[in-house]
């Protein structure tokens, strides 16, 4: 089957005047499969953005190719932009004056939908993500959640086979947030593909089928969300419930031992340097009749901190 | 989806918000001023020969104002607000949305010329006879039409300019001299015609007056001259729209954020 996404040396620079260029994107390589949700991670700057602008037009990239259902973003833009949705996050992008309603069949005459078509796709896309009852209020009395139910709607007017979302649950509540997961879930069981831009950890875990982690415009790693913790070579954990703190501070003095973190209430996790330092941790905690010991894998968070490193609030 | 359809929309969507946020139909409380100041001058000068440019002109200047002022900000509104790039990702091109904008923004300004002779009429007794109306009347709407494909090209012009607010305000009078709206192109210095002449203003300027007084003799040429200088412009316009939108792309400035 035909890849959803596909690139190829992908690289984006953006010129600067009397300075070096900034490298977005460097020979950017990746695959996306079609009906797949695909995390794309990274830290403010890593070139999520470019990234997502490439693959729906938005942006020409510098060299490199990129395809959407084995249409160059380039060369056959027409074709793609009808294959593709954009939806991006934050209070921007509409016609805050206007009513949703409007908005939409503005937005699907853009997309050279017919009259009839635009008004009956506005209308059920309206109450597929619950605003049909706000449907005639003007955008600029929504909260944040409601615009990015909105943009979400905007973004499905066309009914396009891939959706570009772009940190689409930055400042949502948890309830807001949960309510568009399942909608984007709910879309994916239709057949669409997803590549969703975020800095939610949580979010890619729950939603992603595979997430790819890139920095400075390059590509670190790319798989399974629940199983990047590999990603991290010999770092490995074991995971375990015990009421007594003393423990652990015997456990932490083992050589084997790199750190014990508290988890919640009597969990702990430990890290441990390499098979055989997990095995030894094993051994140790089965002696003193811990029997809820287990190797564990690094979550997403940890493989993203460790890979991306502590920069604080560079970029 | 042809062009005309997309335009008619975008007129649709300006109807929307200018019924939301009206701001641009300011125009309409200072063309009576102008009326007012323009009339007054020819009373006070007792010559009533010129009560028809007096008449006119704030009409005329109405439609330019108009189109000048909104035509400069389209675009980099919507970059504002985050809507280009989504605009940027459908189907459609960008030219045809802002001249359907400014369609209907050019639609408002035209009521200038309907304020202008009712402030004639009902403030200083002086109701303008127009001689030949159906003239008048195709000279207003091919008026609109030309105004229309301006503005978007200087849509684009002003878009692409890096002195957007400068460029925009200055405009105003070398439009109004050229185009003959204050005084006839005639009396203007002889060197100046040749650039006059490609400037529609000056055609419809001329047609205005000549259907009021009834001797517009050559009109067809006049319609002829607004209606290709008009179509240029938004052949240009529409252009050069597609090609900053492909620099944008290009060297990454579609957005601010």
């Amino acid at each position: 089957m035909e890849a959803a996404v596909h690139t190829s040396g992908l690289r984006r620079t953006y010129s600067r005047r009397h300075r070096d260029p900034v490298v977005a994107l460097d020979d950017l390589t990746m695959t996306i499969g079609q009906n797949e949700i695909h995390g794309l991670l990274g830290p403010n700057g890593a070139g999520k953005t470019t990234l997502v602008q490439i693959l729906s037009t938005v942006l020409l990239p510098s060299a490199g190719t990129a395809r959407v259902l084995g249409h160059d973003v380039v060369a056959d833009t027409r074709a793609v932009r009808s294959l593709v949705g954009l939806v991006l996050g934050g209070d921007r992008g509409l016609y805050d004056r206007l009513t949703a309603r409007r908005n939409l069949r503005f937005w699907g005459a853009l997309h050279k939908l017919d009259t009839r078509t635009a008004r009956r796709r506005a209308d059920a896309l309206l109450e597929r993500v619950g605003l049909a009852g706000r449907a005639d209020d003007r955008v600029e009395t929504f909260s944040r959640g409601m615009r990015q139910r909105l943009h979400l709607a905007r973004g499905l007017l066309h009914e396009p086979r891939v959706l570009f979302l772009d940190e689409p649950t930055s400042g949502l509540d948890p309830v807001a947030a949960g309510a568009f997961r399942r909608l984007v879930l709910e879309l994916r069981a239709e057949g669409r593909t997803f590549l969703l831009a975020t800095h939610d950890m949580d979010e890619a875990a729950a939603l992603c089928d595979r997430v790819t982690l890139i920095d400075r415009g390059r590509m670190l790693l790319t798989g399974d969300p629940a199983r990047v913790g590999r990603f991290l070579g010999d770092r490995e954990c074991v995971d375990f419930t015990h009421p007594d703190p003393a423990l652990t501070e015997a456990l932490a003095l083992l050589p084997d031992v790199s750190d014990v973190e508290r988890r919640d209430g009597t969990g702990w996790r430990v890290h441990t340097a390499g098979r055989d330092g997990t095995r030894r941790v094993l051994a140790w905690l089965l002696e003193r009749d811990v029997l809820t010991a287990r190797r564990g894998e690094p979550t997403l968070e940890e493989v993203y901190l460790r890979t991306v490193g502590d920069r604080g609030m560079r970029v | 989806m042809s062009t005309l359809r997309v335009m008619w929309h975008a007129v649709l969507l300006q109807l929307a918000l200018s019924r939301r946020d009206p701001e641009h139909t300011l125009i309409l409380l200072i063309a009576p001023m102008q009326t007012t100041t323009m009339l007054a001058l020819t009373v006070t000068a007792h010559r009533p020969d010129v009560v028809a440019n007096a008449v006119l002109a704030p009409g005329l200047i109405g439609l330019w104002v108009a189109a000048l002022d909104y035509a400069g900000r389209i675009v980099p509104e919507d970059r504002w607000a985050g809507r280009f790039s989504p605009m940027i990702a459908t189907p459609v091109p960008l030219g045809p949305v802002v001249a359907g904008r400014v369609a209907m923004v050019v639609l408002v300004g035209a009521a200038a010329f309907a304020e202008s002779w009712l402030v004639a009429a009902l403030g200083f007794g002086r109701v303008l006879a127009v001689a030949d109306p159906a003239l008048f009347a195709l000279a207003v709407a091919i008026t609109c039409l030309a105004t229309v494909g301006t503005a978007t090209l200087l849509s684009a012009v002003l878009v692409v300019s890096r002195a957007r607010d400068v460029l925009q305000n200055s405009l105003g009078y070398p439009f109004y001299i050229l185009g003959g709206i204050l005084v006839p192109v005639t009396v203007l210095p002889g060197w100046l015609h040749p650039l006059s002449r490609v400037v529609f203003l000056s055609w419809s300027a001329e047609l205005l007056r000549g259907s009021v007084r009834g001797d517009a003799r050559g009109w067809p040429w006049s319609v002829a001259a607004i209606l290709g200088l008009g179509a240029a412009a938004m052949a240009a316009g529409l252009w050069l729209t597609r090609r900053y939108v492909n620099r944008a792309r290009r060297e990454g400035t579609v957005g601010f954020a």
